[in-house]
């Protein structure tokens, strides 16, 4: 071999480290940033209606917009599933069913919540209205102090039915009475 | 200076304290319906004069007449009429019918025997009565107050029937509001 060749063959050599640097290291432009995310992690409480399985069922039910219908009712007589006759008196006959109510909490430090209800707007004549044997009007009412987060709790609602006749005292009997109960879970 | 950073304390704390303090609620509407719609309810009630009920006060009750006879064997609180070929026994019985949510005035009181009896001669409130119902009345009476209504339950007995013969039968009271 002549020194021609040799030195050729050096050279090339000399090109291998080269082919085999990474690429990032023969001089590619780059660039960086920064983003800084913030969030404000707002705490607060949610409430839905649950059916419960010894009562009615609910329309809208796990929404906190529910509806409740207790069927046709009367002294005597057939009542629909999940509504019972507690008592048939003189001046009046109550039923009574169950529904859940769930309030789920986050970022609070709060251990418990307090449940209260009202009644919309005045009660039908010859209804009342109870929950958990708390007898609702218009104002507020504390229906339980220490309800627990994130599980359905059972409540008892009843309807004290006056019997006496239409106009007289009594309900209108024959069509559909509807009221609307409002419910507030604040956390304690 | 001093004064002025106590000042701004005191107003961080507080108003940090009112911050976590706070407390959240939540809300929800229950839209409750229901329905109601008049009913009728027909029970039984010893009376005074008659032979005690059992389920006095129900709409089951059973009326024990005990060992009749046409002659010298008719117990307390029956009334035993002999006749020509049989003898009738009877007592009073209350029937209450109480009213619900109605504005009906009154109602119509039907009976009927629950198995037919080609022997005895059975009748309600003086009204003979058979596996057909029977009007008892058109205008019955509301209960308002008291044990309802006096309705005699009336057996009549032929003289043939043998000593010892245990009659019994059934009888299906219907109120219905006018």
């Amino acid at each position: 071999m002549k020194v021609h060749d040799i030195v050729c063959s050096l050279r090339w050599l000399a090109l291998v480290p080269a082919l085999l640097l990474p690429l990032s290291a023969r001089g590619q432009l780059t660039a960086t940033g920064t983003i800084n995310a913030t969030l404000i992690n707002r705490n607060g409480i949610a409430l839905v209606f649950d059916p419960d399985p010894s009562g009615v069922s609910l329309g809208g039910a796990g929404s906190s917009a529910a509806s409740l219908n207790f069927g046709t009712i009367a002294a005597y007589g057939t009542l629909s599933s999940g509504v019972t006759r507690t008592n048939v008196g003189t001046n009046s006959f109550t039923v009574q069913t169950y529904f859940d109510v769930q309030v789920t909490q986050g970022g609070l430090n709060s251990n418990s919540y307090t449940l209260s209800a009202r009644l919309a707007a005045a009660a039908p004549t010859g209804l009342g209205y109870g929950v958990d044997g708390v007898t609702l009007t218009t104002a507020a009412q504390n229906i339980q102090t220490n309800g627990t987060y994130n599980i359905d709790v059972q409540h008892s609602l009843s309807l004290v039915v006056s019997t006496a006749a239409p106009g007289a005292g009594g309900p209108t009997v024959g069509s559909p009475l509807t009221t609307t109960l409002n419910f507030t879970a604040t956390s304690n | 200076m001093k004064k002025t950073c106590l000042a701004l304390a005191i107003t961080l704390v507080l108003t940090i304290f009112s911050v976590s303090a706070q407390a959240a609620t939540a809300s929800g509407t229950l839209t409750v319906t229901a329905t109601v719609t008049g009913s009728i309810n027909l029970i039984f009630n010893s009376d005074p004069s008659g032979v005690t009920l059992t389920g006095t006060g129900t709409s089951a009750a059973t009326l024990a007449f005990g060992s009749v006879a046409a002659y010298g064997g008719c117990p307390a609180h029956v009334t035993c009429t002999p006749a020509g070929i049989n003898f009738a026994v009877s007592s009073p019985v209350d029937v209450a019918v109480y009213e619900y949510n109605s504005s009906s005035a009154n109602y119509t009181l039907k009976a009927a025997l629950g198995t037919a009896d080609a022997t005895d001669t059975w009748a309600v409130g003086g009204v003979t009565i058979t596996t057909t119902a029977a009007t008892i009345t058109a205008t019955g009476a509301y209960t308002a107050s008291g044990t309802g209504t006096n309705y005699p339950v009336q057996i009549t007995i032929p003289y043939t029937v043998a000593n010892g013969t245990n009659i019994s039968n059934t009888i299906a009271y219907t109120a219905t509001s006018n």
